[in-house]
């Protein structure tokens, strides 16, 4: 048996050492290209959201490299994406892949540990070791994902700093390479000295004066660089700092009812949304009026081309919040479209208006200039990465 | 929006500053030769030709001569460029911008400089339509349209073109109307279906022209202006603005004036505002200009793509160099970051 996983952005890494634990063979998709894509929208049903086309083309990937059992999250949520593995399954029968089975692994409740049957579901042996076996996989699987996220959040706060353009992504594939090597329960504990010190190779100019920008929205477009057209990188290279609360590792502790962040954000979008609707509704709400609350100077919302649930949050940003807390906001809806123009377009001018509220901010004396020595902290799940990171670019 | 500090440049060669602003749209493009007090000097106003590089030159050719006929635009010398539209950075390469900018900024300095309190800007070009929306002098809200066309200039030249009329006449035609047709706006092929439809049941070509301008700003109006306050002063720019019976619309639909600006700078805002921010950049910065020069039509350009294959993505890349030395000036595609020259 092998078994393979769709990608989502840098949360490779993880995914693999759940599974590998287990003891099975895992083969790894290509990383999501045009090709896939492709196969993706071919196979799909034209109105489904554009994550469920990419996911079916990393799959086809995954099968054209030997893969022969998938593994799919599905949550029964308001949203359609609860039938993504069901639906997926059937198309791969369809084109021709007769033998393949897509494994659902359901997170709608972790703490329900339906997601255990999934686990032994990929075992070929059934022994009494399995148990072990899946307490280690979850060990490991969540201080990796952890991992990822600081590695994720330490490259939208120094990616604006560098000097020599592309440093930062090649220390990011660098330590998702090691991540993935580390196998010893002793290096891992030690992993996020390495993180940190990776990053502080970088050549950084530290007399720059980045803009901070949120991004938030649907998670799948979010994180997967090749969707969002790599909008983590233009932004940095424009001289933006860019913060994110969204990780697999916030969902997964989200879903194990631990992450009081979340919860805190919920409390702040009840005036507005009083319940779950799916996707990210909820919580871009919550993230919008914190972020406006601690003074930063965009907000970006990404989500799926007829994506529901982020399409009735932004009416919801645009008509009452926006006029209430005036924290400057643009929308971009992803699909497979790869023209890049009007998307360059509306992100440059977006940095412009920006930079402009803030020109004019300082100049009314709105706010005084930050002192460089007392950054907030924005940091969202403890440890102190965030601190040691800060503390790299005001130590010039 | 737009700040002078104190001029950190003395020029040798006596000669008086110019900046030199180019808007390469997807219909037309546009340069503009200002001087240090916004004045214009020179203005070139061309359909494209082919693809950027040819219609700059074309363009750059046709500035030149202006130039060459008029012995007081020869006292200029052009301190800066700067480009915009959305070839900008392909422009930008080829001609030696000092910058590129995107449109929406160059339109809000523009109409900044023309009416200074200005508070709404309407644009509609030839491939798109954008509205800015200006407070205390500095953008605060933008929209474009992303995904749809329906209700630019091209659809109107389509449909003009059905109905047999010039599309410069298609203005006074709608504003003859006394009963406008109503058009579905939503999309052009409904608007289409319905405008087969009333031509074939016997609508006069006025009523159906004066419907599809009321549809066409009905469209306008849903898909950009989302929950925007509309607030006067309004400017409505770009090519459309030539057509009368889309004023009369939109002043019927808002409710209030719409100033169009005058002597055709209403398709120029966009490369007038790249020369005032040029002006900007120039005074700011103690760079010397990197503009090849009024002379760059000798210069031969080539283009060519590949694909990268790298890695599983296969960008395509985009390469433009100078043909005389294999001088690579613009590189781009990838979705990495590699190869990238701008």
């Amino acid at each position: 048996m092998i078994v393979s996983f769709p990608n989502m952005g840098y949360s490779w890494p993880a995914f693999k050492t759940l599974i590998e634990c287990m003891g099975v063979k895992v083969v790894l998709p290509d990383p999501t290209n045009r090709e896939a894509v492709k196969i993706g929208v071919k196979y799909s049903p034209e109105f489904v959201c554009f994550p469920f086309k990419v996911t079916l083309g990393d799959f086809v990937s995954a099968i054209k490299k030997g893969a022969d059992t998938l593994v799919m999250a599905i949550d029964c949520g308001p949203c359609r994406f609860g039938f993504y593995h069901a639906v997926q399954e059937r198309i791969l029968h369809d084109m021709g892949y007769k033998n393949i089975r897509v494994i659902p692994l359901d997170q709608a409740d972790l703490l329900e540990f339906k997601w255990v049957k999934t686990l032994f579901d990929v075992t070929p042996t059934k022994n009494l070791f399995l148990y072990t076996k899946a307490v280690k996989a979850v060990q490991y699987f969540i201080k990796k994902t952890k991992y990822i996220e600081d590695i994720s959040t330490a490259e939208g706060l120094i990616r604006c700093y560098e000097r020599n353009k592309g440093d930062t992504t090649r220390v990011v594939k660098e330590l998702l390479i090691k991540l993935d090597k580390t196998n010893k329960i002793n290096e891992l504990r030690k992993f996020k000295s390495v993180i940190t010190n990776d990053f502080k190779k970088i050549d950084i100019d530290r007399s720059r004066d980045p803009l901070k920008v949120a991004l938030s929205g649907e998670i799948h477009i979010t994180l997967e660089s090749h969707d969002n057209l790599d909008i983590r990188r233009k932004l940095g290279e424009m001289g933006v700092q860019l913060y994110q609360n969204l990780s697999v590792y916030d969902w997964v502790i989200h879903k194990f009812h631990l992450n009081f962040h979340r919860k805190w954000l919920e409390y702040l979008a009840r005036p507005y949304m009083p319940m779950d609707i799916g996707g990210e509704a909820v919580w871009v709400i919550g993230e919008y009026i914190d972020r406006a609350r601690s003074g930063f100077d965009g907000f970006i919302h990404a989500y799926p081309f007829t994506c529901m649930p982020e399409i009735s949050a932004r009416t919801i940003l645009t008509n009452t919040l926006y006029k209430k807390y005036n924290l400057p906001i643009i929308f971009f809806s992803f699909d497979e479209h790869a023209a890049e123009s009007g998307f360059r377009t509306r992100l440059e001018a977006f940095v412009d208006l920006i930079q402009g509220r803030r020109k004019q901010k300082r100049q009314k004396k709105e706010i005084k200039l930050e002192k460089k020595s007392k950054e907030p902290s924005y940091e969202v799940h403890g440890g102190s990465l965030y601190n040691s990171i800060f503390q790299f670019i005001q130590a010039g | 929006m737009v700040q002078v500090n104190d001029k950190t440049h003395v020029p040798k060669d006596g000669k008086h500053d110019s900046y030199l602003g180019i808007d390469v749209g997807s219909v037309t493009l546009k340069f503009v030769l200002m001087d240090n007090d916004q004045r214009v000097l020179s203005q070139v106003f061309l359909r494209n030709q082919g693809s950027p590089i040819d219609s700059v030159k074309f363009g750059m050719a046709e500035m030149r001569s202006q130039i060459e006929k008029n012995p007081e635009l020869q006292e200029y010398a052009i301190r800066a460029c700067g480009t915009t539209g959305s070839a900008r950075y392909l422009t930008k390469a080829v001609v030696g911008g000092d910058l590129a900018k995107t449109e929406i900024i160059a339109h809000a300095v523009a109409t900044q400089s023309l009416y200074p309190d200005v508070r709404t800007i309407l644009e509609i070009g030839g491939q798109d339509s954008k509205i800015i929306i200006l407070r205390d002098g500095i953008i605060v809200d933008f929209a474009m349209n992303s995904v749809c066309a329906a209700g630019t200039g091209s659809f109107l030249d389509h449909q003009a073109t059905r109905l047999n009329i010039p599309i410069e006449d298609f203005g006074d035609y709608a504003v003859k109307s006394k009963n406008p047709a109503s058009i579905a706006g939503r999309c052009t092929v409904f608007a289409e279906s319905d405008m087969i439809h009333k031509q074939n049941s016997g609508y006069s070509k006025e009523d159906i022209i004066a419907g599809l301008c009321d549809s066409l700003v009905r469209n306008y109006l849903n898909n950009l202006s989302k929950g925007k306050d509309l607030e006067e002063p309004i400017v409505f720019q770009g090519g459309v603005s030539f057509n009368k019976g889309i004023i009369q619309a939109f002043e019927r639909h808002l409710g209030c004036k719409i100033t169009v600006p005058k002597n055709g700078l209403n398709v120029l805002m966009g490369a007038l505002g790249m020369a005032i921010l040029s002006r900007e950049y120039y005074i700011n910065n103690e760079i010397d200009t990197v503009f090849r020069g009024l002379r760059m039509t000798d210069i031969d350009f080539r283009t060519r793509t590949f694909n990268c294959g790298d890695c599983p993505n296969n960008c395509s890349i985009v390469e433009c160099s100078i043909v005389e030395n294999n001088e690579v000036i613009a590189r781009w595609g990838s979705r990495c970051g590699k190869w990238e020259v701008f």
